[in-house]
């Protein structure tokens, strides 16, 4: 665990609570602007403790293939999110894990309430543990990783096209 | 118009049900359906199990279906596979609910018995008050289990004669095409399972996987996300443009047949060979530079063996049906052997991409899938409800075995379910006395 001071602190918080509110509300653009160019987006099965690529994962974003799922969702006829799921994410105990020079690594857990509009009308439950890599730039705090480590990832999963 | 609801036995009139060039919507939706399939399909017949290659050292297993069926693939201590039920065979309690592990045997843990990795019964606690030949009590077990390349199979009933029979000439050359896809000529199947859980029939998709038609439409976001991927010259030319072919092999097997379409050597890679010049080398040196050519150019099938494996390309898909409404479609990455890893690192990547609940094609087939579900769920037999399977039934041609047309048309998914009528009609036999 890490110790910052208190403004990087509430920086980082607030940096965790809008990146999960643009993604609640499908803000793709406004979303993709909070990553560096070196992004990693990463959704593991099991536990996230492999290196991506040596075996298989729901998501293993580099920043280009980020970028093509961001222009996916932005076509308007991407039946999966036709119209976007309806979602409410509840993020708590963040936790700063690690700071080391202009990086810190972030910790915490989420709840998604994910009303599936598309064809059946479930409500899903998605659960799990973010992990943030977030960096100080000149333009603010920017995410350079966000690995979700999902409670039930070993078992199989809905649908998952919207950004978790 | 009001459906005309006819008697229940109506409802199992395989013949009616499937037509020529229709099929009635309550196939996907009926319970009995259903029930019928589990029995005639996935017990009297032929069901893909797994790969050899996912259990390679003594006592590893993976946990199966066959059907609704749970069974266990496990590598016995004389290096044979085995096909055991993932149920004790004294009260029922699942022996092993993970997905994979290593035992060196397998304990119940309700009462302790204990059964070798073939599925005999070791021991139980307290033997004195048990009288019965413990030879009678090991695990059930398929009535057939046997291979192909390594890609194994399961019978339960043991009725459904030589799995060679079952497979024919289309499905053992698609799995050659497979298999050959690595330098030694076998797949490794090490790079773990992805599961997508869509509330839809199974039989939607066999379809969708199959269907040369839904392209510019289902996909059409990929398309105008990435507008140079190889899909477009192999099926979104449109009608006729494409050298592409839809084929229809004996025994319901399928294949929607790029091999003609493609334009350079690995496009189906999406790469050139100064990018995998190891694997290349590889393959030539194993197969003479003839047939690696014609391997580099053709690419892997994207084919059906029937019933519920998909030579999805470079991966390999099961379906696993799990009741009326709910299907697991689930994905491994096809891995090559006899060449450095950097190849297998790059078919990940594009197993990702690919394949799952969060890739850039299968979140679209699953959402179409659940809505054709959804329109089906009040289908009665009668006037309304039909599924239109007609496209291309006047232009496709058939010889040696199999039907071919246009990429466009519904040769597949007559093919499918023709086979499906001539199994779901028949009358089953003798069942074997197995799981």
């Amino acid at each position: 665990m890490a110790t910052v001071d208190e403004p990087t602190r509430r920086d980082i918080e607030a940096f965790v609570y809008l990146e999960a509110r643009l993604a609640d509300e499908s803000r793709y653009d406004e979303w993709e602007a909070l990553v560096t160019d070196d992004m990693h987006y990463w959704v593991p099965f099991g536990p996230g403790d492999y290196e991506p690529g040596t075996r298989v994962s729901y998501i293993n974003d580099n920043r280009a293939r980020l970028g093509t799922r961001i222009r996916q969702l932005a076509t308007g006829v991407h039946h999966a999110q036709d119209p976007p799921s309806s979602m409410r994410r509840v993020v708590s105990n963040i936790e700063i894990l690690s700071a080391g020079g202009e990086e810190f690594e972030v910790g915490s857990n989420f709840v998604l309430y994910e009303h599936a509009v598309q064809a059946t009308g479930h409500l899903r439950l998605w659960a799990g543990r973010t992990t943030h890599r977030l960096r100080r730039t000149a333009d603010g705090l920017r995410m350079a990783g966000k690995k979700v480590e999902l409670v039930n990832s070993t078992s199989p999963l809905p649908n998952l096209p919207f950004i978790i | 118009m009001a459906p005309t609801v006819q008697s229940s036995a109506a409802s199992n009139d395989y013949r009616y049900l499937v037509q020529d060039d229709r099929i009635h919507g309550s196939l996907y939706t009926d319970p009995r359906v259903f029930a019928d399939e589990m029995e005639r399909i996935f017990t009297d017949g032929w069901v893909f199990v797994g790969h050899e290659s996912e259990v390679p050292e003594i006592g590893d297993w993976v946990s199966r279906r066959l059907g609704t069926e749970p069974v266990l693939m496990v590598r016995n201590r004389d290096g044979a596979i085995s096909v055991v039920a993932n149920r004790c065979a004294h009260r029922g309690t699942t022996l092993c609910p993970q997905n994979d592990g290593n035992n060196r045997n397998f304990r119940c843990a309700y009462h302790g018995w204990t059964y070798d990795l073939d599925g005999t019964l070791l021991g139980v606690p307290g033997p004195k008050g048990f009288h019965k030949d413990s030879a009678d009590l090991g695990l059930d077990r398929p009535g057939q289990v046997d291979d192909y390349r390594g890609f194994v199979f399961a019978n339960r009933s043991g009725t459904a004669g030589p799995l060679s029979d079952h497979l024919g000439a289309g499905g053992t050359d698609l799995i050659d095409r497979t298999s050959n896809m690595s330098p030694t000529g076998r797949v490794r199947l090490s790079a773990g399972w992805i599961g997508q859980r869509i509330d839809s029939n199974w039989k939607m998709w066999p379809e969708s996987d199959h269907d040369g038609y839904h392209l510019n439409f289902t996909h059409a976001s990929m398309a105008r996300a990435v507008p140079d991927t190889y899909y477009d010259e192999i099926v979104m030319t449109g009608e006729e443009a494409s050298e592409s072919a839809t084929r229809a092999y004996d025994g319901g097997h399928l294949e929607l047949d790029f091999r003609r379409s493609y334009t350079a050597e690995l496009a189906w890679l999406g790469t050139t060979r100064e990018k995998v010049a190891d694997y290349c080398e590889a393959l030539e040196g194993s197969y003479g530079p003839e047939k690696a050519k014609t391997i580099m150019w053709d690419g892997p099938p994207h084919a059906l063996v029937f019933p519920n494996l998909f030579l999805a390309e470079m991966n390999i898909a099961r379906i696993e049906p799990v009741s009326p409404g709910v299907t697991v479609h689930r994905h491994t990455p096809l891995l090559v052997e006899g060449t450095d890893e950097s190849v297998n690192r790059r078919l990940v990547l594009q197993s990702e991409a690919a394949m799952g609940p969060a890739s850039f094609f299968l979140t679209d087939d699953a959402v179409i899938a659940e809505r054709m579900h959804r329109a089906f769920e009040g289908a009665a037999v009668g006037d309304d409800g039909w599924v239109d399977l007609s496209r291309g039934l006047e232009r496709e041609q058939s010889a040696d075995g199999q039907r071919w047309s246009d990429i466009t048309d519904e040769t597949t998914n007559r093919g499918f379910w023709h086979h499906y009528r001539e199994v779901m009609a028949s009358v089953a036999g003798d069942r074997h006395n197995g799981v």
